[in-house]
Parts: C-alpha cells; sequence; structure tokens
C-alpha cells in the first residue's frame, strides 16, 4: 500500500502525540516531596484514631446530621 | 495631593470617615495613600497578594463625588480595606495561596466585595493567606504560595493562620480593615497574634458566594480591624441574605450595642484554669489583667463547664471530608505536589479516604453539640477564654496543635475554636496585653446571632483599655 506524505502524518500524528506526552512525563517526573509517604501514613493513623473516638461516642438513632443554624 | 499624616494609617472606621466628610483630605487621595503604602510595606510581612490601585482610584473618586454633593453611604464610605485571597475580584487573580491556582481568574466579585461597594468602601489590595485556608492540615508556617505570613509586631513571629495577610495588614496599618475567612480559627488566631479586633460571625449570616469553599458548613467570612465598632459597623454592610450561598441564613445584621441588656446583667462563662495553668506562662498576668478590666464594665464572670464532646475529631472529620471532596480534583492531579506544604498535601490525600459513616457520625454528633450550646446560653450570655494560649510562635517552629489537657485534669474551655466553629457560634477577639513584645487577645463567644451581645461587652471593653490602640513600632 503506498502512503502519500499528509495520510502517513495522519496515521502517525496520535502516535506521536502519545509519545511526545510520555516523553514529557518522563522527563519531567512528578515526585512526592520528601517524606510524603511517612507523612501520608501519619495523615491515615490521625484518620483512624479520630474515626475510632467517634465510634466511641453514642448518638441516638433519631439524630440527624447538622448544619442549619437558628437563632 | 494633600499629605496624609502617619496617624491617619491607624485610624478607626468613624474616625477616618468623619475627617473625609470634613473634606480634611479627599478620598482620592487616602486610597492613593493607601495603596503606595500597601505596595511599599506589605511585602515586608509577606502580607500583600495582590495590589489593586487602579481600581481603589476609580471607587475612591466615585467616593469622594458621591460627599461631595451629599450623597452618604454610611462609615465605611471611602475607607480603605483589603480581602484574603479566598475572595475573587472580577478580571484578577484570585490564587487561594495556592501555586496550582496562581493563574486563576473569575469573572465575577465575591458577595462581601460587592456590598462594601455599594456603601463606598475602597478595595486597595488582596491579602496573603496560607495555601487553601489550610484544607488538608499543614505543619509549616510556610505552607504559603506568598511565604509564611510575619508578625508586624515581629517580624521574627508568625502572624497566624489561616488570614495571615489580613491580620497583618490591620496591624501594620496597611489597611484600615480587612475581610478574612474562618472554619476553625482562621480569624481568631491571627487576630490574636497580630493584636487586632475581630469578629468570627455566625454561619450563614454573611453570604460567601465567591470566596473559596473549603467547607460549605464550617466557613464564615469576618472583618478584622482596629476596634469593636469597626468590626459592628463592617458586620452590618456585610451581612445578609446571599441568594447565590447556600448556607445564607437570610438575616441581616444591624450594629445596635445600645440595645443589648445592661452589662451589669450579663453573665460571662469562663474557666479559671484558662487563665491561670492553660495560658503560657509568659501570657498569664495580660490574661489576668484583662479578666479584671472585663469584670470592671460589669459582665457578671461565672464559672461554667463547656459541653464535653471530641471537638477535635469531630471538626476533623467535617473538614477534612469536606474539603477533600472540594479539592478532589487537585488531589487526583499531579498539580497537588505544586502545593508547598507536605503536610497539607498527605492531609488531603488521607481526607479522601475518610469513610462517609465517620463523617456522618461527626455531623450527628455536631447536631448533640448544638443542642448542649443551646443549654448552656441559656445560663449564660457569653464565654470569655483566651484567643490563644499565649502570644505569636516563632515562624521557623512548626504549626503546633494545642497541647491536650492531661487526662483527669480540669480541661477549662479547650476545644472552644473547633465547638464554637462546630455550633456555628460567633466570636469577637479584643488584644488585652502583651506577652514580651508580642500581642495576646480575649476571645468572646456568643449564641448563634447574638453578635451585638459580644460586640457591646466588647465596645465597653475597649472603652477602659487601650490595647486595640497600641500599634507596632517603627510602622
Amino acid at each position: 500500500m503506498k502512503l502519500t506524505r499528509r495520510e502517513l502524518a495522519t496515521v502517525l500524528a496520535p502516535a506521536a502525540a502519545l509519545a511526545g506526552t510520555q516523553a514529557a512525563a518522563q522527563t519531567t517526573p512528578r515526585r512526592p516531596p520528601a517524606r510524603s509517604d511517612a507523612l501520608l501514613d501519619a495523615a491515615r493513623a490521625r484518620t483512624k484514631a479520630n474515626g475510632a473516638v467517634l465510634d466511641e461516642q453514642a448518638a441516638p438513632m433519631d439524630t440527624a446530621p447538622a448544619f442549619q443554624f437558628k437563632a | 495631593m494633600a499629605a496624609i499624616p502617619n496617624d491617619v494609617f491607624f485610624a478607626s472606621i468613624g474616625e477616618l470617615n468623619a475627617r473625609l466628610l470634613a473634606r480634611e483630605f479627599p478620598a482620592e487621595d487616602l486610597a492613593r495613600a493607601f495603596s503606595a503604602r500597601l505596595e511599599r510595606l506589605g511585602p515586608q510581612y509577606n502580607a500583600l497578594a495582590l495590589p489593586l490601585p487602579q481600581q481603589a482610584r476609580r471607587q475612591a473618586i466615585a467616593a469622594g463625588k458621591d460627599i461631595k454633593i451629599g450623597r452618604l453611604r454610611g462609615p465605611l464610605q471611602g475607607v480603605p480595606y483589603g480581602v484574603k485571597d479566598v475572595l475573587s475580584v472580577a478580571a484578577q487573580l484570585t490564587t487561594w495561596g495556592a501555586k496550582p491556582y496562581a493563574g486563576q481568574v473569575f469573572d465575577y466579585s465575591a458577595t462581601v466585595i460587592e456590598k462594601l461597594d455599594s456603601v463606598g468602601a475602597v478595595l486597595t489590595g488582596k491579602l496573603s493567606m496560607v495555601e487553601l485556608a489550610g484544607a488538608g492540615g499543614y505543619g509549616s508556617t510556610s505552607a504559603s504560595l506568598f511565604g509564611p505570613g510575619l508578625n508586624p509586631w515581629d517580624r521574627a513571629h508568625w502572624s497566624g493562620g489561616t488570614s495571615s495577610g489580613p491580620a497583618a495588614a490591620v496591624a501594620a496599618g496597611l489597611v484600615t480593615f480587612a475581610i478574612g475567612s474562618e472554619a476553625s480559627g482562621s480569624i481568631v488566631t491571627p487576630a490574636s497574634f497580630c493584636g487586632v479586633t475581630a469578629l468570627r460571625p455566625t454561619y450563614g449570616l454573611v453570604g460567601r458566594h465567591g470566596a473559596m469553599t473549603l467547607s460549605w458548613t464550617l466557613d464564615k467570612l469576618g472583618p478584622l480591624a482596629r476596634s469593636a465598632e469597626d468590626c459592628g459597623h463592617i458586620l452590618q454592610a456585610i451581612s445578609g441574605k446571599d441568594a447565590k450561598d447556600a448556607g445564607s441564613a437570610g438575616k441581616s445584621f444591624y450594629y445596635t450595642p445600645q440595645y443589648v441588656r445592661p452589662l451589669k446583667e450579663l453573665k460571662a462563662g469562663f474557666a479559671p484554669v484558662d487563665f491561670a495553668e492553660r495560658a503560657q506562662p509568659s501570657a498569664r498576668a495580660a490574661f489576668q489583667s484583662a479578666l479584671a478590666a472585663l469584670r470592671e464594665t460589669g459582665v457578671q464572670l461565672v464559672e461554667t463547664r463547656l459541653p464535653q464532646f471530641p471537638y477535635g475529631p469531630v471538626l476533623s472529620a467535617i473538614l477534612g471530608s469536606e474539603a477533600a471532596s472540594v479539592f478532589e480534583s487537585l488531589i487526583a492531579s499531579p498539580k497537588v505536589y505544586d502545593l508547598a506544604d507536605p503536610a497539607q498535601i498527605a492531609g488531603l490525600q488521607a481526607a479522601l479516604e475518610i469513610p462517609a459513616r465517620q463523617y456522618l457520625k461527626a455531623m450527628r454528633l455536631r447536631r448533640l453539640m448544638q443542642q448542649a450550646y443551646a443549654k448552656l446560653f441559656a445560663d449564660v450570655d457569653l464565654l470569655v477564654t483566651f484567643g490563644r494560649s499565649g502570644p505569636a510562635p516563632n515562624i521557623e517552629l512548626p504549626v503546633g496543635r494545642a497541647v491536650v489537657p492531661p487526662e483527669g485534669s480540669d480541661p477549662g474551655f479547650y476545644g472552644i475554636i473547633q465547638a464554637g466553629n462546630l455550633a456555628g457560634l460567633p466570636a469577637l477577639v479584643l488584644p488585652c496585653g502583651f506577652a514580651g513584645n508580642l500581642p495576646v487577645a480575649l476571645q468572646l463567644v456568643g449564641a448563634p446571632f447574638a453578635e451585638n451581645t459580644l460586640l457591646a461587652v466588647g465596645k465597653e471593653f475597649q472603652t477602659r483599655t487601650d490595647w486595640h490602640k497600641r500599634r507596632p513600632e517603627g510602622v
């Protein structure tokens, strides 16, 4: 099959664009700031501890969530 | 151009407006002088987000014309102010203090800015803040696109979070008043650290359309200014129904402290342990003197206990869940790593994983809190404690959490900032002395929509003290 240069460009353009994105991603890696894993673990641990505290609290079944305030 | 004397930069709203009406100087010259001062000194405290001198000049010219023909719009007419960069100003940058939003522009202005515009106030600039108002919890004073907020009383110390710029700018006389925001301490803390008077209004009293959303059920906008009276004038201008804010209470506020019951009939609940033990040693003498001055107003101080709830965990669950939902697309994107504070990033990521069960339990406990505070305010008219337990920390120190009272000890009003925000209660911060060279402040907390009670007590306190009139050396 013979392709004109224009047809060839049309076929290859998406792949080239994708490769370009990947190349850009490889050359500018996004790295979490230092110690972020430890910080994330600590934040998750705080969430879990908070949840445990809330679990200990009793609320009657008919207590609806609140966010409206009236005088 | 008329010469603007230095004392004008520290004048109250009432004084400034009177001098404008007396034609001592035109509003345009006043705006120009404040704009120049904000641009010159704002960066010294990392307080300036965006100067708006052209817009200020236009507004000031309009205010001046109105004053000239007697079209008076109230005490804020011609008075320069600034806003925390959570608020959108049409066609201007609104960064929310965060690099991922550094190029953000809205085509509309926030409701509070429109309201202030309608009474002739002059917006001279946008002021710095902790990135995303501390959405994920932050560990460093540097958690901002603008760098750490530096305290005008001592630049080695923090101006507080998250309304750092508004508090520093008012303290340094760069604006006459500013608008800040609070979900949990973001007005009370910087006002206390910078020695300015501030009001956190009842949830829903001030419309939030055009303000960055951090938490739908906790966000509030309020004034930082030179006195309780100034806060009253500002609140009157910015309160009222906001059809574009689902949380709007649809109520207006009229500053009428003269109609509050005689102060000697008011009961203020307090916990002696707050001032004797929980306050930092360097601040105790100032707090004790302030309590004595408060007694002299006639207000009865009565020992009170706060309803006991796990305020911190409840607030964290609600604020974390709502903030993570608001910023879900940022958290999922690599841009989250453009935030300045690693703890903030981790906090946001973890908050996205908070179970719905935990959020709902927190919101149900919040309902019980509201009921408990309604009961408490049947016995007392207001609560009194410190704004923060001590003065502003050094900027090199990590942003700490409050010291938890030891188990079995009297907790005093520990958790009052979270409690007040969870129950939607108003709070007034009153400068009340110094610890070393840094200011400290009292905090008055009231029942929902009882702002006039707080302001009446604050006004009387400030007729007997002059802490709110002190200004940092060299500014």
